[in-house]
C-alpha cells in the first residue's frame, strides 16, 4: 500500500471527530470486549479466526476514535489500545471490514451490550472511502452506476430490447394482445424498480412481476433511465456517492409524477432507498416507498390478485434478507405472500431475525478478491437449507439468489431458487 | 472522619463529575434525525430494548450461560459495593448499624460476585480469542473492581480494613472515567440507539411469526 497522505488521514479522522448525534460517540464506547458476539458471526463459526471476531472489527474503528479524541489515548495509548492511522492499520480495515463482514447485523442483536456494530463497520467503511480505498472492485460497480444510471451498465437500448421481449412473453402467456410492460409512462401509480441483475441475468423474474401488475390491474411504469433499486454507495461507505445514486432515483419519481416507489426484490437496494435515501439526502420524501412485498401482500388482501396453493406441490423454505427482515422489519409481510402462494412452506433453523446471512450481503457479491471466504461462509447457510429437506429457496433480494446459487452450485444442494414475486406469479389465477 | 475518607470522597466527586461530562456530552449531541418515514413504534422498541431484549433470544445469554451468569452476578455485586459505599459516606453522620443478617448477606453476595469477578478475568487471560481482542485496559478494569468487591467483604468481616477499603474504592473511582468501566454510561445509550433504530424500522418489539 502507498503511504497514506496526511490529507488522506485527515478526511478519515474528520468522520470520527465530527460526528452528528450521540450515536457514533455511543457505540465507540460502549463495548466492554466480552467476545460473546463470535458466535453469532458467520465468518468467526466458519473460519475459527480470532480475527473475525466482531468486536475485533469495531476495535479497530474504537482503537482510532481514542488514539485521536480522547485524552488517555493521546497521553498513554497503550493502556486502552489506542492505534495510529496507518498504513498497516488501513490494510487491517480493508481486510476486515470490506472483505470479513456483510454487515448483516445479526451480532448487534445478540452483543450483551448493544453495540450496533455494523454501523461501527460502516463507519470504518466510511473512512477507509474518505482516504480513496474502496476496493477496485466494489468501486468500479458505484462508478458504473453513477456513469450508466444502473450498476452493470446496461444500455438503455439493451435494457429497452430486454423488456420488449419479455412485454412479448408476457402478451402470449396472458393471451392478451393489451398486455404491457409500460416504459417512462407518466402519472402512474406506481414506479417500478429492478436490480439491474434482472434485465441481465434474470428476465423472467421481471415478466413475472409484470404478470403480477397485469393481474392486479395496476397502474405502473418502469423507467429507462434510472430503474435500478441498488446503491452500492451503501456498502462502500462514500455517501457522497450513495446519495447522487439517491437522488436520481428520487428525481426520477419526480419526473414521472408516480405516487408510489416500489422497490425491486433487493435487500440493500430496499434498505439503501427506503431507509438510508431520505437521509442521504436530508429530505423527507413526499410519496410512498414500499417495497415489492408489501405491495404483492396489499393486492392478495384486497382481493385484487388471486392465488392457488395447489399449484406448486413441492415443500419450500424461506431466505430471510437481513436488510429486509432483521434490519427492515419484514419478518411477516415475506411469511404472509409465501404463505398465501405455497403450501408447505418450512422454516429454516434459525430464521427470522435470527437467521443466518447467506454470505453474499455488505457488497460480497461484487467483492471478487473475497470470493473463497464468501463461498466458505455460505457453508451455514447451504446447511440450513439441507436441513430443512426443501426443494425450492423463496427469498425476495436478487443479491442473495445470486449467492444461493453459487452456494446450491458448491455445496450441491439440489434446489431452485425463486424470488417472490415468482413464486407469487407460479401461484397466480388469472382472470380474463 | 479520616484522611482517606476525604480522599474517597474526592474521588467519588472526581469520578461523578467526569461521567457527568460523557453523559452530558451524549446529550449535547442529541439523538439521530431519521429523515425516513417511521414505521413503528420507537417507545416501545427503547422500552423493549432496555428490558425483555437483555435475554429474548439471546445468543450472548444462552449459548454462554455460564460468562453470561458470572457477568450478571459481576455487575450486581458492583453497583452493590458502590451503594454500600454510598451507605459508608452517608452513615458517617447517621451512625446506623446494620442489622448482623444484612451484614452477612452481603458479605455471602459479594464473595460470589468477586468470585465472578476474578473467573472472568481468569478466562480473559486464559482463553485465547478472548486474550486476542484485550487490551491492559480490560485487565485493570476487571482487576479494580473485583478487588473493590473483595475489599467491600473484608471491610464488613472486619473494620481493621478501613483503609484498604477505601484505598480500592478511591483507586477505582478515579480509574473509571479513564477505561472501558465508563460503560456504565455508554451502555444505557448504546440500549437506547438500539431501541431508536429496530423501533423505527418496526422490527423490535418483535413480532411472533406468521404460522
Amino acid at each position: 500500500m502507498k503511504k497514506l497522505t496526511k490529507e488522506q488521514i485527515d478526511k478519515a479522522l474528520k468522520i470520527l471527530r465530527m460526528p452528528e448525534d450521540s450515536k457514533l460517540v455511543t457505540h465507540l464506547n460502549a463495548c466492554v470486549h466480552c467476545g460473546l458476539c463470535a458466535t453469532s458471526c458467520v465468518y468467526f463459526l466458519t473460519m475459527k479466526e480470532d480475527k473475525y471476531v466482531p468486536a475485533r472489527k469495531v476495535e479497530l474503528v474504537a482503537s482510532l476514535y481514542r488514539r485521536y479524541c480522547t485524552l488517555t489515548g493521546k497521553i498513554i495509548p497503550k493502556l486502552i489500545n489506542a492505534r495510529e492511522l496507518d498504513e498497516k492499520m488501513a490494510e487491517e480495515m480493508i481486510d476486515l471490514l470490506y472483505g470479513a463482514c456483510t454487515i448483516c447485523g445479526r451480532c448487534v442483536k445478540h452483543c450483551s451490550i448493544g453495540v450496533d456494530i455494523a454501523y461501527v463497520v460502516k463507519v470504518g467503511r466510511q473512512m477507509l472511502a474518505a482516504m480513496d480505498l474502496v476496493p477496485p472492485s466494489l468501486q468500479s460497480i458505484v462508478d458504473a452506476a453513477l456513469n450508466t444510471g444502473n450498476n452493470m451498465g446496461i444500455t438503455t437500448e439493451e435494457f429497452t430490447d430486454t423488456i420488449q421481449w419479455m412485454e412479448e412473453e408476457l402478451i402470449d402467456e396472458m393471451q392478451d394482445e393489451n398486455a404491457r410492460i409500460p416504459l417512462d409512462e407518466k402519472n402512474k401509480n406506481i414506479l417500478y424498480t429492478l436490480n439491474p441483475r434482472e434485465p441481465k441475468f434474470f428476465p423472467l423474474s421481471i415478466s413475472a412481476m409484470a404478470k403480477i401488475f397485469y393481474a392486479a390491474k395496476e397502474s405502473w411504469t418502469l423507467s429507462t433511465s434510472m430503474y435500478d433499486v441498488t446503491n452500492y454507495g451503501y456498502y462502500s461507505g462514500n455517501n457522497e456517492h450513495a446519495a447522487i445514486i439517491a437522488k436520481k432515483l428520487y428525481d426520477e419519481v419526480k419526473k414521472l409524477n408516480a405516487n408510489t416507489l416500489v422497490l425491486g426484490e433487493c435487500g440493500h437496494g430496499s434498505r439503501s432507498t427506503r431507509w438510508e435515501g431520505p437521509n442521504y439526502l436530508s429530505t423527507e420524501y413526499d410519496f410512498t416507498t414500499l417495497t415489492v412485498v408489501e405491495i404483492i401482500n396489499d393486492y392478495i388482501r384486497s382481493g385484487r390478485i388471486k392465488l392457488d396453493k395447489t399449484i406448486i406441490n413441492e415443500k419450500v423454505t424461506i431466505h430471510d434478507p437481513c436488510n429486509l427482515v432483521r434490519n427492515g422489519g419484514l419478518l411477516n409481510e415475506i411469511r404472509f405472500a409465501v404463505k398465501s402462494a405455497v403450501a408447505d412452506v418450512v422454516e429454516m433453523d434459525p430464521y427470522g431475525n435470527d437467521n443466518f446471512c447467506c454470505g453474499g450481503g455488505g457488497g460480497q457479491l461484487a467483492m471478487s478478491e473475497y470470493n473463497e471466504r464468501r463461498l466458505n461462509i455460505g457453508a451455514i447457510k447451504a446447511e440450513q437449507i439441507r436441513k430443512t429437506k426443501a426443494t425450492i429457496v423463496v427469498t425476495p433480494c436478487h443479491n442473495c439468489i445470486d449467492q444461493l446459487t453459487q452456494l446450491n452450485h458448491h455445496y450441491k444442494l439440489n434446489i431452485k431458487i425463486k424470488s417472490i414475486a415468482e413464486i407469487v406469479a407460479d401461484a397466480l389465477v388469472v382472470e380474463n | 472522619m479520616l484522611w482517606y475518607h476525604w480522599l474517597t470522597i474526592g474521588a467519588f466527586l472526581v469520578c461523578i463529575i467526569a461521567l457527568m461530562a460523557h453523559f452530558i456530552r451524549l446529550i449535547y449531541l442529541g439523538k439521530p434525525k431519521d429523515y425516513s418515514r417511521k414505521s413503528g413504534n420507537v417507545t416501545k422498541a427503547v422500552a423493549y430494548s432496555a428490558t425483555v431484549a437483555m435475554i429474548d433470544h439471546k445468543e450472548s445469554a444462552y449459548l454462554h450461560i455460564p460468562t453470561y451468569f458470572a457477568g450478571m452476578v459481576y455487575h450486581i455485586g458492583t453497583f452493590v459495593s458502590f451503594l454500600l459505599l454510598l451507605f459508608f459516606f452517608i452513615n458517617m453522620i447517621l451512625q446506623i448499624t446494620l442489622p448482623q443478617w444484612i451484614v452477612w448477606v452481603l458479605i455471602a453476595g459479594l464473595s460470589l460476585s468477586a468470585l465472578c469477578g476474578f473467573s472472568l478475568l481468569i478466562k480473559r487471560a486464559v482463553s485465547k480469542p478472548m486474550r486476542s481482542l484485550s487490551n491492559a485496559d480490560d485487565f485493570i478494569s476487571n482487576l479494580l473492581v473485583s478487588l473493590f468487591q473483595l475489599a467491600s467483604v473484608a471491610y464488613l468481616l472486619c473494620s481493621c480494613k478501613e483503609l484498604s477499603y477505601y484505598l480500592s474504592a478511591t483507586i477505582l473511582l478515579l480509574y473509571m472515567p479513564v477505561g472501558k468501566l465508563k460503560h456504565l454510561v455508554y451502555f444505557f445509550a448504546a440500549r437506547y440507539h438500539l431501541g431508536f433504530f429496530y423501533g423505527w424500522r418496526n422490527v423490535w418489539p418483535p413480532k411472533k411469526p406468521l404460522q
